[in-house]
Parts: C-alpha cells; sequence; structure tokens
C-alpha cells in the first residue's frame, strides 16, 4: 500500500511536469472563469442590481438610493431616460426604476410623489428583490418625513429648521435603539443559487470530467512505451500498481477541483470555509468516479488516439445531456438521458452547496450514486487492467 | 562454474503460433552471456519470460534457485532489466526516474537517492542527472534506459539491445560498464545484433532463430564449427547458423 501512495505522489509530480495537462487542465479554466468574470462585470457577485434613471437628482432621492446601495446584495447602476428605456427595450435588464423630475421637491411640500418601476413582462426573480428593497427604502423615508411633519406640528414652529432637525434627529435614535415595535426575522440569509451558479458548477464538474477521462491517455502511454511492463519487474505488485494509478487520478482531479472551485467561489463573490471544504469533499467522490472511468477507458481503448476520442466524446455528451449549459428540469426524454449522465449528479450537487441552501448531508443521494459510479468503474477496470499493450 | 539461471523448455505462443518454443540454456554466474538471433527470432519475448513480466505456456525459469512462475517476488529482488524500447519518463529529470524506480524496487527515499548518484556516476551522466530526460541526446537516455535497472543492485542484469542508434562514445562507455558490472560480480543476459560487440564482450553465446536455441558456446568454440577461429568472424557464424533469408 505504501508503494502505492508512493506512485501516486510521483504520478502528481509527472502531471504538474506535464504542461500540455496543465494547461488544458488548469490554465484554459483560469481563463475561461475569468472572461466570464469580466463579461458579467464586478455586479455578478449581487443578487440585484437597480437599474435606476434619476431624473430629480434632489436630496430625497439621493438619500433613497444611498439607502439601496447600503443594503445587503444589491448594487445601483445609474443610467439617463434615454439608455435605460435602450436598456430595457434591448431585454439588457428586465426591471427599471425612475425617479421622475420634481420627486424631491413635490414630497417635501407634502404633495404625493411616486417612483415609477418598469418592467419587462412580469419581470424577474431579480427584478423583484429588488423592488422590494426599494419599497423598504421609500417606507424609511417616508416614515422619517411623517416623523417631521409631526414634530413640526407640535414643536409649532416649522421655520425653526435646526430644533426641529434635532428633535427628528433624537427621535430616529431612539427609535433605533429601542424601537417600539420590532418584528423578528428567524429565517436566516440564504443564498439562492443561481443560473451563473449551475453554469459554472457544469463548468467545473466538465472539466473534472475530462482530466479523469483524459487521465486514459497517459495510462496507454505507459503501456506501449513499456513503463508498466518495466513496473511489474520491480517489486510492485500489479494490485499495487492499480490502486496507485487511481489514487493519483483522484489526487489530480482533485487538485484542479481546488483550483477551478476556488475560482467559482471568486467568481460567484462566495466566501465561506465551511462551504468550500464541503465542495472539496464532493470534489474527491467526483474525481474518484472520474478517474474510475477513465481507468474503464483505458483498458477498453487500444491506443492513445481511441482514448482520447473515447474521452472527449464522452464527456461532451454527458455535458450536454447532464445540464451543464441547460437546466435539466423539465420531463421527457432529455430528463430521463439525463439520469445517465454523471453531470447531472456532481453538477446538481455542487449547485445545492453554492446555493448555501443545502449541505452535504442533504446530497445523499447523489453521493451514493457517484460513489456508485466509481465502485463500478474501479471494479470493471480492475479486472480488465492490463500492463502491456498486446495479447499476452 | 556455477549455474545461475537455468531455462527449461521455454514455450510461448502468440496467437496459436510459437514466438519461443522449447527453448533450454543455463547462465552461470557472473558470465556475461550473448543471446544473438534475427529479428523476431523471440529474443525479448524469452527475456520476458526469464523477468516475470511474462509467463511461459510451457517450462519453468530458475533464476538464483527461485522458480519464475512460483516465487516471482523472489526472482524480482535479484534482477534488473533494461527492456529494448526506452521505458522511462522523459519529462522529468534522470535522478527522478532513478529514484522512482529504485523505490518501487524496494529502496528507502534516503538510500535510492544515494543510490542514483553512484548510478548516474557509473553511466556517464554526473553532470546533468537534473535535466529532463527528453532533452537528451539517444546515447544518454539509453544509458539512462541501463541506470534504472542498476537501481536495486541486480545479480543478473537483461539487456535488450542497450546500444542501439548511438554514438561510439556512448557505446563504449556502455561496453565499460558491463565488464566493471562484471567484475563486481554482475551475471549478464545481452542481446545484440552488433556481432563485434558480442564477440568483445560475451564469455558465451546463444544463438536463436524461430523461436529456437540453435547453438549455445563461447564465441572461439561457435567459430570453430565454421573454419579456424582466428580467420573466422562471429556474422559468419550467425549466418552459417541461422541463413541468409531476410525474416519478417
Ligand atoms: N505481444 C505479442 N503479441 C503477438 N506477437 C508477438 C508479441 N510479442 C512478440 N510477438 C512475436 O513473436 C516473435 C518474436 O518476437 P521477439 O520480439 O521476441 O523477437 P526478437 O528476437 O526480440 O526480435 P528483435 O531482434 O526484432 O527485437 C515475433 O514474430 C513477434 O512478432
Ligand atoms: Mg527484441
Amino acid at each position: 500500500m505504501g508503494r502505492s501512495f508512493h506512485l501516486a505522489r510521483f504520478e502528481l509530480r509527472r502531471y504538474l511536469a506535464h504542461r500540455s495537462d496543465l494547461a488544458f487542465g488548469i490554465a484554459l479554466p483560469v481563463v475561461l472563469f475569468s472572461l466570464m468574470m469580466v463579461a458579467l462585470g464586478p455586479d455578478a457577485k449581487f443578487r440585484g442590481v437597480m437599474h435606476v434613471a434619476d431624473l430629480d437628482g434632489g436630496s430625497l432621492a439621493s438619500r433613497i438610493l444611498e439607502r439601496v446601495e447600503n443594503a445587503d446584495g444589491v448594487a445601483v447602476r445609474r443610467y439617463t431616460r434615454d439608455e435605460l428605456a435602450d436598456a430595457l427595450g434591448r431585454a439588457a435588464i428586465s426591471t427599471g426604476f425612475v425617479i421622475p423630475p420634481g420627486f424631491s421637491a413635490s414630497v417635501e411640500s407634502g404633495a404625493p410623489a411616486s417612483i415609477v418601476v418598469k418592467s419587462r413582462g412580469s419581470g424577474s426573480d431579480e427584478g423583484r428583490f429588488v423592488t422590494g428593497i426599494v419599497q423598504g427604502a421609500l417606507r424609511a423615508a417616508a416614515s422619517e418625513i411623517e416623523l417631521r411633519r409631526v414634530a413640526g406640528v407640535l414643536v409649532g414652529d416649522p421655520a425653526n429648521d435646526a430644533r426641529l432637525d434635532e428633535a427628528v434627529r433624537q427621535a430616529l435614535a431612539g427609535a433605533r435603539t429601542r424601537p417600539p415595535v420590532v418584528v423578528v426575522t428567524e429565517s436566516m440569509w440564504v443564498r439562492e443559487a443561481s443560473q451563473l451558479d449551475r453554469l459554472l458548477a457544469g463548468i467545473v464538474v466538465m472539466f473534472l470530467l475530462f482530466s479523469g477521462t483524459l487521465g486514459a491517455r497517459a495510462l496507454i502511454e505507459e503501456r506501449r512505451t513499456g513503463t508498466l511492463e518495466r513496473l511489474m519487474t520491480t517489486r510492485l505488485s500489479a494490485g499495487e500498481l492499480f490502486v496507485g494509478k487511481f489514487l493519483a487520478g483522484i489526487g489530480r482531479v482533485v487538485l484542479q477541483s481546488f483550483v477551478l472551485l476556488g475560482l467559482a467561489f471568486a467568481v460567484l463573490g462566495m466566501a465561506g470555509p465551511v462551504v468550500f471544504l464541503q465542495c472539496l469533499v464532493l470534489a474527491i467522490v467526483v474525481a474518484a468516479a472520474v478517474t474510475a472511468i477513465g481507468l474503464v477507458i483505458a483498458a477498453v481503448a487500444r491506443t492513445e488516439e481511441q482514448a482520447a476520442f473515447s474521452a472527449v466524446v464522452l464527456t461532451m455528451f454527458m455535458s450536454v445531456f447532464g445540464g451543464t449549459f441547460l437546466p435539466t428540469s423539465g420531463t421527457g426524454w432529455l430528463d430521463v438521458l439525463a439520469r445517465f449522465t454523471l453531470n447531472k449528479y456532481a453538477t446538481d450537487a455542487f449547485v445545492g452547496l453554492f446555493g448555501e441552501a443545502a449541505t452535504l448531508a442533504d446530497q445523499g443521494a447523489e453521493l451514493v450514486i457517484l460513489g456508485a459510479v466509481a465502485i463500478l468503474g474501479l471494479a470493471t477496470a480492475g479486472m480488465m487492467f492490463r500492463v502491456s499493450s498486446s495479447a499476452v | 562454474m556455477e549455474t545461475y539461471l537455468e531455462a527449461e523448455g521455454l514455450t510461448k505462443y502468440f496467437d496459436g503460433v510459437a514466438a519461443v518454443e522449447d527453448v533450454s540454456f543455463v547462465i552461470r554466474r557472473k558470465e556475461i552471456f550473448g543471446l544473438l538471433g534475427p529479428n523476431g527470432a523471440g529474443k525479448t519475448t524469452t527475456i520476458r519470460m526469464l523477468s516475470t513480466v511474462l509467463a511461459p505456456d510451457v517450462g519453468d525459469v530458475c533464476v538464483g534457485g527461485h522458480s519464475v512462475i512460483r516465487e516471482g517476488d523472489e526472482v524480482r529482488k535479484r534482477i534488473g532489466i533494461c527492456p529494448q524500447e526506452l521505458a522511462l519518463y522523459p519529462e522529468l529529470s534522470a535522478v527522478d526516474n532513478l529514484v522512482f524506480f529504485g523505490r518501487m524496487a524496494g529502496l528507502s527515499g534516503r538510500e535510492a537517492r544515494a543510490r542514483a548518484r553512484t548510478v548516474l556516476a557509473s553511466v556517464g551522466l554526473e553532470s546533468r542527472g537534473n535535466e529532463v530526460v527528453k532533452k537528451y541526446s539517444g546515447g544518454m537516455q539509453r544509458r539512462v534506459n541501463i541506470g534504472i535497472a542498476l537501481m536495486n543492485r541486480p545479480e543478473l542484469l537483461f539487456l535488450d539491445e542497450p546500444t542501439v542508434g548511438i554514438d561510439p562514445q556512448s557505446r563504449n562507455h556502455i561496453f565499460e560498464t558491463v565488464l566493471s558490472l562484471r567484475a563486481e560480480g554482475t551475471t549478464v543476459l545481452y542481446t545484440t545484433h552488433y556481432m563485434e560487440e558480442a564477440d568483445r564482450l560475451c564469455d558465451r553465446i546463444g544463438v536463436m532463430d524461430r523461436g529456437r536455441i540453435v547453438a549455445v558456446d563461447t564465441p572461439t568454440e561457435l567459430k570453430r564449427q565454421v573454419g579456424d577461429p582466428d580467420q573466422t568472424t562471429l556474422e559468419e557464424v550467425f549466418l552459417h547458423l541461422t541463413g541468409r533469408s531476410l525474416r519478417d
């Protein structure tokens, strides 16, 4: 067993010395993710963006926007009236807000005023989320104005702004420290999985599958050049060799997951070592499954070209039908097909963890299926394992 | 002299065709035994059976008192094999290759590193051991290929065409290495297509043809079968024994 571990360690060093493998397995996804990050912009880490045309520019409008900006998970992006109309027209955004001219003045003089929400169709989840935040900000501003008005009446000297301001300020401070009524919200803030989560998880899984299955090439190359046969003249047994190659495959894929998951977390603006650790544990199970599939390919294929072809076709097929690029939450034959892909289970499990809606414990079914793939693949590959390239 | 290896009736079929048939011979301790024969004669297949890689269909081999069939692990402790094709990791350095195979042969990390230094010196690569093997010349790669076989201080060394495609300098260095190994007590099985090489190095020679051993003797005695040993070359003996027809 010790020799298997040593073999695996050696394999990892070979992997790190192998530039083209590194380029494909790590550098390529790094570039891909960086491009996605640039394309999606810094807003990607927010749950919502308030797209607003502030045609008023008054102090009240500014205070409201400031409140929205300070809320968790929301960014404010400003437009002119035409830009906003154009963005909505192009469907670049689904919900926009317009603060009409004279808004602040109107409110301050006691006349009614409104903020206009423009949606495409029924809007989006993001739009509704942002609208909720904006309404909250408006309510806070409204109660402040109301308080000011009442205080003004009580003081009876609306012209004496300094005293009025002081009274309102104290009242608001008091309300903040000792609120007369509070709502205690016990739900935890949970990051909901987005379309982007699914895309990133899918791409991570696709690359892990690529590395696991393309590992078959290296094994066949070793069969061809004779290093495997040579190893059989050392003290290493065929069993130890097989286990060593399996461990090496897992190590390689987990190393790659570490980098790719780190990137995915950066793109999604996620923090939290606990979530990351759970993702890594899941990655080990995925690595075992994809490595076992790679070993089966190595056992079946006779040449490196056959192995590369099988690996690419299998990975692309499973990625497309397993929901890497499109969700598989339909019914019908596509959904049935998805169940025969490793990607579906791996991607779903990662998305669950990314969304923080689920922990590893909730992914029992997925883990069992991935584990079963690993065990079945390993058993098959183990039975067919050979060290020489031709009939013996 | 004491027998170190004894092959008895070795036979191997590939797809129903015998690649090696009823091959029996002995190699004595501390001798350099040459195995000669045309392409496809069955030399490599024989070596693969002698070194436990390939199980014989018929027959057995006894190496240092142990059967390759029943005591493969005991045999593997005692042998080093330098395959006909380069079997190493070209993207790594010579040192890394040597240490890795040394560890797989049962050395500890420290032993393997120390042994790698000695082996590098004996194959004339001490100053370039940390460069990656794929940047080496053909001769240097061949020498690493041999070096790997020396890592476990084998009692019996198999060298399957170790001098293919290299310059006279590298070839000479390999000869010297082989001769000094014999002087240290190593038994060597050596195959080659260069007859003058075999003549110069080998104490005894076995000639194979079409899977069978057709003659085993010292170079001088083999020559005597054809004519005056001082006037005859080993090449003439070889062509006499194996004929002049081309092989597939
Ligand atoms: N794994 C294999 N499967 C099928 N046939 C094989 C296999 N290995 C060798 N042979 C055949 O067995 C015969 C002997 O081959 P072998 O490699 O032992 O010859 P050799 O004497 O080493 O030749 P060379 O001088 O070219 O190295 C050849 O006809 C070869 O084609
Ligand atoms: Mg050969």
